[in-house]
């Protein structure tokens, strides 16, 4: 089981590979754009926490992802006390609670929880056969979707938090709901909402929210970096300013330019051309990832391939929004793209986990 | 349907994700045509707003407030001047960037990197000034190039100007940037980095007063920093004037007296302690290193050994020599070893504890009494007394008129001097205090050490007849401090007060000297009845000093001269200072008559 055979090297989807090795190659070609001026050659570094997300990605595809699935309530526990460790004693990294040291590496486990999701996710509806969801299973998912998220939450990475919110709600669509239920959900989400902005959410959060609907507001708090980032995008035109040459980006009125905002730095240098360009071949990739799902052997694997896309989808379009000013500044980064390397394992990790089930559809049990 | 593994029917899953995926393209789609709609339709708005883009805070520096003069003339000014900085994200190419700005600015390109190295600290949108003190005919081709050079900024700045040149340079001190440490060590101060504040002199002890507030102009500033406009003005605001207590034409004269040679000039307004003028030379034209970058001129003048920089009237360390002597009478006088009719007989030398001593006029002055030895400033009656007086007793006179502490002028940096007693000499040497070493101190040699300031204080003291005079600059001091009762302050040392007629035979010694063809005559000033008393101090050893005149050869001593007029409610005090000017009474004297001369005249004007 651990070996991976030459018929299963065969059945890898090169083409899914091959469309996320170029996103990060553009990805590593923009950061060097947007900090080549700075101490710290960040674009080799990124280079590096690709080969990383390749070896990691490897490592999954060696396995076969019923064996992760088995196990996933052991990850699941594992990654609750981590979440809860990361509360009671990491260090405060800008405010949020959201690193954990383990000896010289810095994991993020929030970032591992949204993998453990999946998995968890993949388990808990793998024998769930009707067609639609009962409300004692709705509730079971909801409470082991909650605890991590509450303790997400309360680190407080809203982003993060977010994207689980979008997992388990993909995974519900999936095992289907009712119009009662889907109103029932949105009732309770809008009551957690009303009720979370008056208590929960932080003044700075809260500000966010409001500049999204008036940047103008805010021009040198949180609306400068979504007026800056538009004005990066808007200024970009057609054609773009040439690489290397954006104003915005290389003069630094972006912030977070290679990390969150990358791709404003894309729209400014390369215009909508360049935009086009991105946006067309991500479209390729979460497509190649979706219908994936049509050649899952089981119903864990259509979970699996469902939801891992739907994380790499969310992030893409949140981030994409984010920084033309469609959605508040949640920092979620742009998937491949950004700069850092917790976020690049994951997705990595999360598309071996999809060509995983794809590569083993004819696999017997 | 069978529940089978392997045929497991998973079209209803697969057909919701297919849904999902539909829903997630469809948005894709909707972003991309927001994108089209900022990137294509509305690009021209953006690339507008590219191009008028930051806002960004610039200093305006207030000006300093004005350092006046007690008639209102400026000492020390504001001009405008202009500065170059460099703002280092603006750099393309940083070595053909370096070379141009080193060319344009007519500096060496290491120089260049040197004042930008120094300030690397800073956020690379922060211009570091690399240029300062610049006309406007300078900065012509600088602006000219803007468009090459985005990285170079030009602004106006205040700067201070002395129109005087080296006019009470000492007084007013100079201004600094101050090194980083010192900034960060008072934040509440808010020296901004770049800004000069007062190292010494006024500019330094009133610094919190000349200083004004800053203001800031929120400029809007395009992608290549030039500024496209302006929200908000913040206007500056100008520190507080300073008077002071000099008068022009007395330092004018002050500093004309002392061209060519090493001394100090102290004048005194002898009622408040005001201080008139007050000139040390050499000295040197602050408006020369006005600026941040100070190598050359800086550096010459740190290290020359005449030391121009340092303000000798409160730091310069000098035997008082026979000005001591005043001292002396006062103590002999004051705590009953001599009276005012005690006679001694001086024949030109004496023989004390085993060894010769000889007055300075070798004939001999004859027989007599206090006043007379002061006014002939005659070694041998004062050796008498030395052989009389304890050590600690004179160390207490010496005390009472404020020898051996500051004068608490408000200049920083005053030294204390030294009036040496028992206790000092064991503590500091280890050893018994001589009472050979007594007859030393006597005529003002031996350890003894005084400021100029410190004569001038004690010379106000006597004119006063015991007021207690604090010498300052400030005009509007409110701490002129004053204490009416003739004696000062009950003394603390267990002997008895000072009488009024201790200082009035004190006095009338100091009056023939100058005007009854003493010592210090060369300072008479017709009907102005000035009391001076005359000093030379040995700079070697009384020894060899007495071989060297033996032998004809030229003694070199400081010369003092030190008093005030008229003797009834005294006006001034001077104190002159040359520094190897021979003779009290041929060099000193005659600066001090001129001195007293001008206020007499200015006086006499209505």
């Amino acid at each position: 089981m651990m070996m991976i055979d030459r018929r299963l090297v065969g059945e890898i989807d090169w083409v899914l590979l091959a469309l996320i090795l170029l996103q990060s190659l553009i990805g590593v070609v923009f950061i060097y754009s947007s900090t080549n001026f700075l101490p710290g050659a960040f674009y080799v570094r990124q280079l590096i926490w690709i080969g990383l997300g390749l070896l990691a990605m490897m490592f999954v595809l060696a396995i076969d992802y019923k064996f992760f699935v088995a196990l996933s309530g052991y990850f699941y526990g594992l990654v609750v006390l981590l979440l809860v460790a990361t509360l009671v004693f990491a260090r405060l990294v800008a405010g949020t609670k959201s690193w954990i040291t383990l000896g010289l590496m810095q994991i993020q486990p929030s970032e591992l929880a949204k993998i453990v999701l999946i998995l968890v996710f993949a388990r808990l509806f793998a024998e769930y056969k009707s067609a639609y969801l009962k409300t004692a299973h709705t509730l079971g998912a909801l409470a082991v979707a909650g605890v991590p998220l509450v303790l997400i939450i309360a680190q407080p990475d809203l982003g993060t938090a977010m994207t689980f919110v979008a997992i388990v709600g993909g995974a519900f669509v999936l095992a289907g709901l009712r119009k009662k239920a889907v109103i029932l959900l949105l009732l309770a989400a809008l009551g957690l909402g009303v009720g979370g902005w008056t208590i929960g959410l932080k003044d700075y959060q809260k500000k966010r929210v409001t500049t999204l609907i008036n940047p103008a507001g805010d021009p040198r708090g949180s609306g400068y970096q979504v007026i800056q980032s538009k004005i990066a995008i808007g200024s970009g035109g057609l054609a773009g300013k040439g690489f290397g040459k954006g104003t915005q980006s290389q003069l630094r009125f972006l912030p977070a330019r290679h990390t969150d905002f990358i791709f404003s730095v894309i729209g400014e240098e390369t215009g909508f051309l360049g935009v086009l360009v991105v946006i067309v071949l991500y479209f390729a990739l979460l497509a190649r990832m979706f219908l994936s799902a049509a050649k899952a052997r089981d119903r864990a694997g259509v979970y699996i391939i469902f939801t891992a896309s739907l994380l790499i989808a969310f992030q893409f379009l949140v981030n994409i929004l984010m920084i033309i000013g469609l959605f508040p500044v949640v920092g979620i980064t742009l998937p491949f793209l950004s700069y850092g390397g917790s976020s690049l394992l994951t997705s990595y990790v999360a598309c071996g986990l999809v060509l995983n089930v794809r590569m083993r559809r004819f696999a017997n049990v | 349907m069978p529940e089978n593994r392997i045929y497991e029917d998973l079209s209803l899953v697969q057909r919701r994700a297919n849904i999902v995926f539909w829903i997630v393209s469809v948005l894709i789609a909707l972003a991309l045509g927001y994108y089209w709609k900022v990137q294509i339709l509305e690009h021209k708005k953006y690339a507008d707003l590219s191009e008028a883009n930051r806002t960004r805070m610039r200093v305006l520096a207030a000006p300093r407030g004005l350092i006046r003069d007690r008639r209102g003339g400026i000492l020390a000014d504001n001009k405008a001047s202009f500065k170059v900085s460099l703002i280092r994200e603006n750099v393309k190419d940083e070595a053909a960037s370096t070379a141009a700005i080193a060319r344009l600015l007519g500096i060496d390109e290491a120089t260049l990197r040197g004042r930008v190295a120094l300030r690397k600290d800073l956020q690379a949108f922060e211009p570091i000034v690399i240029a300062d003190g610049l006309e406007a005919q300078d900065v012509a081709p600088i602006e000219s190039r803007r468009l090459e050079l985005p990285e170079l900024v030009v602004e106006s700045e205040p700067q201070r100007f002395y129109p005087g040149g080296g006019l009470a340079a000492h007084v007013l001190g100079y201004l600094q940037e101050p090194p980083p440490e010192e900034i960060q060590a008072r934040p509440e101060r808010k020296v901004r980095p770049g800004e000069l504040v007062g190292r010494t002199g006024i500019e330094r002890q009133y610094d919190d007063v000349l200083r004004g507030r800053d203001g800031a102009a929120y400029e809007v500033v395009d992608s290549l920093g030039r500024v496209r406009g302006e929200t908000a003005r913040q206007f500056p605001i100008q520190g507080r004037d300073v008077v002071l207590t000099l008068d022009p034409v007395l330092q004018a004269e002050a500093e004309r007296s002392l061209e060519g040679r090493e001394g100090v000039v102290i004048a005194l307004d002898a009622e408040t302690g005001g201080i008139l003028a007050l000139a040390s030379f050499p000295t040197y034209d602050p408006n020369r290193f006005i600026t941040r970058f100070t190598q050359a001129e800086w550096s010459a003048l740190m290290s020359d050994p005449l030391a121009p920089l340092e303000n000798r009237a409160i730091r310069g360390l000098y035997a008082p020599g026979s000005i001591f002597k005043l001292v002396m009478a006062m103590a002999g006088l004051g705590f009953g070893y001599v009276t005012a009719d005690t006679s001694v007989y001086c024949s030109g030398a004496t023989e004390i504890y085993g060894a010769i001593r000889h007055c300075w006029f070798a004939p001999g002055h004859g027989a007599m009494n206090l006043t007379d030895a002061i006014r002939n400033s005659c070694n041998i009656y004062f050796y008498g007394l030395g052989r009389r007086m304890p050590i600690d007793t004179i160390a207490a006179a010496a005390g009472r008129l404020g020898l051996g502490r500051r004068t608490e002028v408000d200049l920083d940096g005053e030294k204390d001097g030294l009036v040496p007693s028992e206790k000092w000499k064991k503590d500091t040497l280890k050893a018994p205090w001589y009472p050979g070493e007594t007859i030393s101190v006597a005529i003002g040699q031996g350890p003894l050490q005084v400021t100029p300031m410190q004569v001038a204080a004690l010379t106000a003291r006597i004119a006063g007849r015991g007021r207690v005079v604090r010498p300052h600059l400030l005009r509007d001091d409110a701490a002129v401090a004053s204490a009416p009762t003739a004696g000062g302050p009950a003394p603390s040392d267990g002997l008895p007060p000072f009488t009024s007629a201790t200082y009035e035979a004190v006095i009338a010694g100091m009056w023939g000297s100058v005007n009854e063809g003493g010592t210090g005559a060369g300072a008479r000033v017709e009907s102005f009845d000035v009391c001076g008393k005359t000093g030379s101090t040995q700079t070697m050893s009384r020894e060899s000093a007495e071989r060297l005149a033996r032998a004809g050869r030229p003694v070199k001593t400081h010369s003092w001269f030190s008093g005030f007029a008229p003797r009834v409610r005294p006006r001034i005090v001077v104190t002159v200072l040359v520094e190897f000017g021979g003779g009290g009474g041929a060099t000193a004297a005659p600066v001090a008559g001129r001195i007293f001369d001008l206020f007499k005249k200015g006086l006499e004007r209505p």
